[in-house]
């Protein structure tokens, strides 16, 4: 017989404050963070519990402001994000989606802004130029949440998009497509419609360079968060300014991972 | 006698005794087992008048037999709490089994079942025996001592025990009509001394938006 930790024979197994970890997993889906006088940054509306007296203020929250401006450099995420200040003992989780700590040492890390939860005040957040993922810098711990267990893999990798959470120490990453997908009529076709013989699997993300990809064992994406949206800026990637190329229509911004135009593809 | 198989399933030994669980929530059972819808929980007109009024209702089904009988239900965590004559309080929809000895019953939880969305009243389950519960993702349980206080997010909030009082706290302050909020709005806070059962996951309610 197996049973979770937690859930013996006799009753499950009952946490204290003195029993429960410091900035560690209570179990695969729940995380203890010990504050000490000092302060997390977390996402709105996942603390689960806490012993102790803490607090927790909107980004906004005046006190905060030479905190924020040394370690949040996004505004745009401002209003997903608040600050837990106190001391004692708070249980973080997502939707019961497994979670996991991190530690960074003078290193960056890149991860699909979904699925961070919280991080220490001693890194910085900012977002991202790859539209819908944020890059913390710095040293210190930070949680992130996944659809089943984390794998570390080392480039160069070709990996699925929806498997992807994150990247460490600066991989390239850039969009890989399969030659057959993009060539001839019957290719096109088969990339617009899916119809005869599509695999699912032309369109990759490639990591090249020193680092380390962080993959989620599913493909099941969880829910993005509202990422905000780019100063409108010429030469910013998703920011609606003047298009790079002058050929290019304006109107909606060309989205990553996009092909051609059906016209264009056809040569018309 | 409950015990878990995995943490998904619950294995029931039985030696022609019987145990309460939820409607339809049997997946198996091995020897001879005869199963019983029980109208209003076993409550008797009273109790079934109290759910029906209180919309804190449950259909329960009586399981008795030789053998050993498994339930689940939509793949939900499932964990055992032991009753040594205190009283367990949890949502009907996180009940899943109970020793037929239990004595189940309603009670009014005030703010505390309208900040999460369960509504105003909550099931109770009294004696001596094991109950089992279940959770979105594995459940932890909490101690609650006079030297520390909990206090819970109502959406992950999902049963307690013991000798608990209750509080309801806002933080609902200026700054959380300006969109600003902590984003932990609504709160409880459990004194005394107890036991609380929270999941890894929030239920949709009034307070995980502000």
């Amino acid at each position: 017989m197996t049973t979770h930790p937690g859930s013996g024979p006799v009753g499950p197994l009952v946490h204290d404050p003195a029993t429960l970890p410091a900035d560690d997993n209570v179990n695969a889906y729940t995380f203890c963070v010990e504050l000490k006088g000092s302060e997390w940054f977390l996402q709105k509306g996942k603390m689960i519990a806490y012993y102790g007296s803490m607090e927790f203020n909107g980004i906004g929250h005046g006190r905060l402001d030479r905190l924020v401006r040394t370690s949040f450099h996004s505004p745009l995420h401002a209003s997903d994000w608040v600050v837990a200040s106190g001391s004692g003992k708070m249980l973080l989780a997502d939707r019961a989606f497994e979670v996991n700590s991190f530690d960074l040492e003078e290193g960056n890390l890149t991860i699909r802004s979904g699925n961070l939860l919280a991080f220490q005040p001693s890194l910085s957040l900012k977002q991202s130029i790859v539209p819908g993922f944020l890059t913390l810098i710095g040293t210190g711990k930070f949680v992130a949440a996944s659809n089943g267990p984390v794998v570390f893999m080392e480039p160069p990798i070709r990996v699925d998009p929806q498997a992807l959470v994150g990247w460490a120490d600066c991989p390239s990453p850039c969009h890989h497509y399969d030659h057959g997908y993009m060539t001839g009529l019957m290719g096109g076709l088969r990339a617009m419609t899916g119809l005869g013989g599509a695999s699912g699997e032309e369109h990759q993300f490639e990591f090249v360079g020193a680092g380390t990809v962080l993959l989620q064992s599913t493909e099941t994406l969880m829910a993005e968060q509202a990422t905000g949206a780019v100063p409108n800026e010429p030469g910013v990637p998703g920011g609606g300014g003047t298009p790079v190329h002058p050929g290019q229509p304006g109107g909606a911004p060309r989205l990553p991972g996009q092909l051609g135009d059906l016209q264009r593809r056809f040569g018309l | 006698m409950f015990r878990l198989q995995g943490s998904k399933v619950l294995a029931v030994d039985m030696t022609g005794d019987a145990v309460k669980a939820k409607n339809g929530s049997m997946v198996a059972y091995d020897g001879q087992m005869a199963f019983k819808k029980l109208s209003g929980g076993g409550e008797g007109i009273r109790g079934m008048v109290t759910r029906r009024i209180t919309g804190e209702q449950m259909t329960l089904m009586e399981v008795r037999g030789q053998g050993t009988c498994w339930f689940a239900d939509r793949a939900s965590e499932i964990n055992l709490v032991d009753l040594r004559g205190d009283k367990l309080f949890v949502e009907s929809s996180n009940l899943l089994a109970t020793d037929a000895g239990l004595r189940t019953g309603t009670s009014f939880t005030g703010l505390r079942g309208a900040s999460q969305g369960n509504g105003l009243f909550t099931t109770t389950v009294e004696g001596h025996g094991q109950a089992a519960i279940m959770s979105d993702g594995p459940a932890v349980a909490l101690r609650v001592g006079t030297q520390y206080p909990l206090t819970v997010d109502p959406g992950a909030y999902i049963a307690h025990q013991g000798d608990l009082r209750q509080s309801f706290q806002s933080g609902v302050t200026f700054r959380t009509y300006l969109g600003e909020g902590g984003g932990e709005a609504f709160q409880i806070r459990f004194e005394g001394d107890g036991v609380v059962y929270v999941q890894p996951s929030e239920r949709n309610s009034i307070a995980g938006d502000v």
